[in-house]
């Protein structure tokens, strides 16, 4: 009996020592997508700074605004895309940064910035990635193939093809294979982009933003729309070496996530210390390497060791999907009719 | 006085049932009857002004072709799945081994259901096992497509839902006078005959509860079509999902539960008393007899 009171006694004991440990430690609460930062990177920033990351994920721009506009306090940084960031600054949920404590902000390419203006002067938002979706083909099926859209219509892929079940997105193709900008409200070019989605519709055997990666990896599907980093982490080296990802030359819709400070953030001093320490080089191209992503760091792109899927050069046609507020509706409606029919 | 005492406790009793509905059940459902009235914020969420419009969106023919699909789609698959339970539950039920086989209809429940979606590619893919073994014994040369359409869809939805057919009706058949089909047969009934007219409509409660089980979750359904079906098996669930995350129209997402929420109860109240009174008649006549 005595052995076990010292026993609990033990225990307890030592529950009261790891409690002071972590109670001593400065918390950051980040709150990112799923999967888009290696652990490797946060365990680097909790060293480098004695502190702990506590880290939420969500899954798609939507969800994180609705929990944060219902009142979900407590983080400190979040990553919104291009619209949410703008969404977000409108409705006053950012704080502003204090960039003498980002001084590696310089080593962002000045081309990102060129490419938006959501946020002038970057006042509230330091990009953190800029990328597109794109296509992927199975070059053991396919042989002789244009990088661009007219894959879609190849014969020997019907019903081998999947299209994201995104409108923005494949709308954005359409449009950009015609000429028109992805942010268009003319209802002419939208029903022109709706014509040339129908035409692939016949072709294609879904629309499918879950399980594409899977299914090109299983070799159900031979030609995927989609991001690089859902189809790639499906498949082994053997089947690397037989998929090709491009983006179409005319170019496709693209996005930038911005790492922001919530206005009701506690910890600000904190959160600007690790956006400055993402865009240290070597923490940047950790980051890039793992995803194979394009570096939008300049001084990464000379140390990184993976050559990514895609650069910022192939990014040249493409355009930011911007916040279209009312006019969504007219994209519903279209991508209604091509889901749907008339 | 007794009896006023006995009340109380019955209150006290259902208090924390009564708690957990309100909060989980009631409240969220007044939630979104509240919001299908409301205004559409274009970033997300609601505005508080009363508006018609998310009523008003409703009346689109393609909305009413979904309704329709999904209407087709849970029909087809509710009727199949109670012609695979029936007999299945009158093996079991009339079965030495009962448990045991009542403990295999629960052990799928122990995987996830998405897994257990995700495995149906895996069985019915291009390259999948039933491909592969028609192709093996030369019955097919070229794969044939059985996955991305709406019978796959459907195949997926009874596999999913059968236990939950399978289980009121074993509970229903089990209590069966099995004595009546003998005594039917005696009667010069065929052995059909006895099953179609004597125990069919003797087990009609446990068939009408396997069909609400099956037809309403299959109704609402959402990850089956998004992952099974194909270019066109959109259904009224896939469409809420769209409108609420990537329109970000929370009043038209709303408004269109309400209206199916209010379509499922008046349909389920209608076929319930349909099959009550049909089932009074029997008792009658049996009664009558």
């Amino acid at each position: 009996m005595k052995k076990l009171f010292v026993f609990i006694g033990v225990i307890l004991a030592l529950f009261a020592i790891s409690g002071c440990k972590t109670a001593k430690k400065e918390k950051l609460y980040i709150y990112n997508w799923t999967y888009y930062i290696p652990d490797e990177v946060i365990k680097d920033f909790q060293e480098k700074y004695g502190v702990e990351v506590v880290y939420d994920v969500f899954a798609s721009n939507e969800e994180m605004y609705a929990k944060l506009k219902a009142g979900g306090t407590g983080y400190d940084i979040t990553f919104p895309s291009v619209d949410y960031v703008s969404i977000m600054i409108k409705e006053g949920m950012l704080a502003k940064l204090d960039k003498s404590k980002l001084p590696n902000i310089a080593n962002i390419d000045p081309e990102v910035f060129s490419k938006a203006n959501y946020d002038p002067n970057y006042e509230y938002s330091v990009p953190y990635m800029m990328g597109a979706a794109g296509i992927t083909v199975n070059k053991k099926y396919v042989k002789d193939y244009k990088k661009d859209v007219s894959v879609f219509l190849k014969p020997e892929l019907k019903g081998r093809i999947t299209l994201l079940d995104d409108m923005r997105e494949v709308l954005g193709l359409a449009l950009k294979y015609q000429g028109y900008s992805v942010n268009t409200v003319n209802e002419e070019e939208l029903k022109k982009a709706k014509e040339l989605v129908i035409k692939w519709k016949d072709n294609i055997q879904k629309f499918d933003a879950e399980a594409f990666g899977k299914g090109f990896a299983a070799g159900e599907f031979w030609c995927v729309h989609g991001y690089q980093e859902n189809v790639f982490s499906e498949l082994d080296d053997s089947q690397k070496q037989d998929a090709d990802f491009f983006i179409p030359e005319q170019g496709a819709a693209m996005y930038i996530d911005s790492m922001v400070i919530l206005k009701d953030a506690k910890n600000k001093e904190l959160a600007h210390k690790f956006i400055n320490f993402i865009h240290e080089p070597e923490v940047y191209a950790k980051f890039v390497d793992f995803f194979a992503f394009p570096s939008i760091n300049v001084p990464a792109r000379s140390i990184r060791k993976v050559t990514p899927r895609y650069d910022l050069p192939d990014l040249k046609n493409c355009e930011i999907k911007l916040d279209l507020g009312e006019n969504i509706e007219l994209y519903n409606k279209v991508w209604q009719e091509i889901r749907v029919g008339n | 006085m007794k009896i006023f005492k006995k009340k109380n406790y019955g209150q006290i009793y259902t208090a924390p049932l009564m708690f957990w509905i309100t909060v989980f059940f009631v409240i969220p459902i007044l939630i979104i009857f509240v919001f299908s009235f409301l205004k559409k914020s274009y970033t997300g969420g609601v505005l508080p002004q009363f508006s018609l419009d998310a009523y008003g969106a409703l009346a689109n023919p393609q909305f009413v072709k979904v309704v329709l699909k999904t209407l087709f789609i849970s029909i087809v698959a509710s009727i199949f799945t109670v012609l695979l339970a029936i007999p299945t539950s009158y093996y079991i039920a009339r079965s030495k081994y009962k448990d045991i086989l009542l403990f295999l209809i629960i052990i799928p429940f122990w995987t996830n259901f998405l897994i257990r979606i995700y495995a149906w590619i895996a069985i019915l893919g291009n390259n999948g096992f039933v491909n592969n073994f028609l192709i093996n014994i030369g019955l097919i040369e070229e794969h044939v497509q059985l996955l991305y359409n709406q019978w796959a869809v459907i195949i997926v939805i009874v596999y999913a839902y059968l236990p939950f057919a399978i289980l009121p009706l074993y509970s229903t058949i089990e209590k069966f006078d099995f004595s009546l089909l003998e005594a039917a047969r005696d009667l010069g009934a065929t052995k059909f005959q006895s099953i179609m007219k004597v125990m069919i409509p003797n087990i009609k409660p446990g068939i009408t509860t396997a069909v609400l089980f099956t037809f309403i979750p299959a109704f609402g359904n959402y990850a089956i079509p998004e992952i099974v079906g194909g270019k066109d098996s959109v259904m009224v669930g896939n469409i809420i999902a769209n409108q609420l995350r990537v329109v970000r129209n929370w009043p038209l997402s709303a408004s269109i539960s309400v209206v199916l929420t209010v379509l499922t109860t008046i349909g389920v109240l209608l076929f319930v008393q349909l099959n009550k009174s049909k089932t009074d008649e029997i008792r009658k006549i049996k009664e009558d007899v």
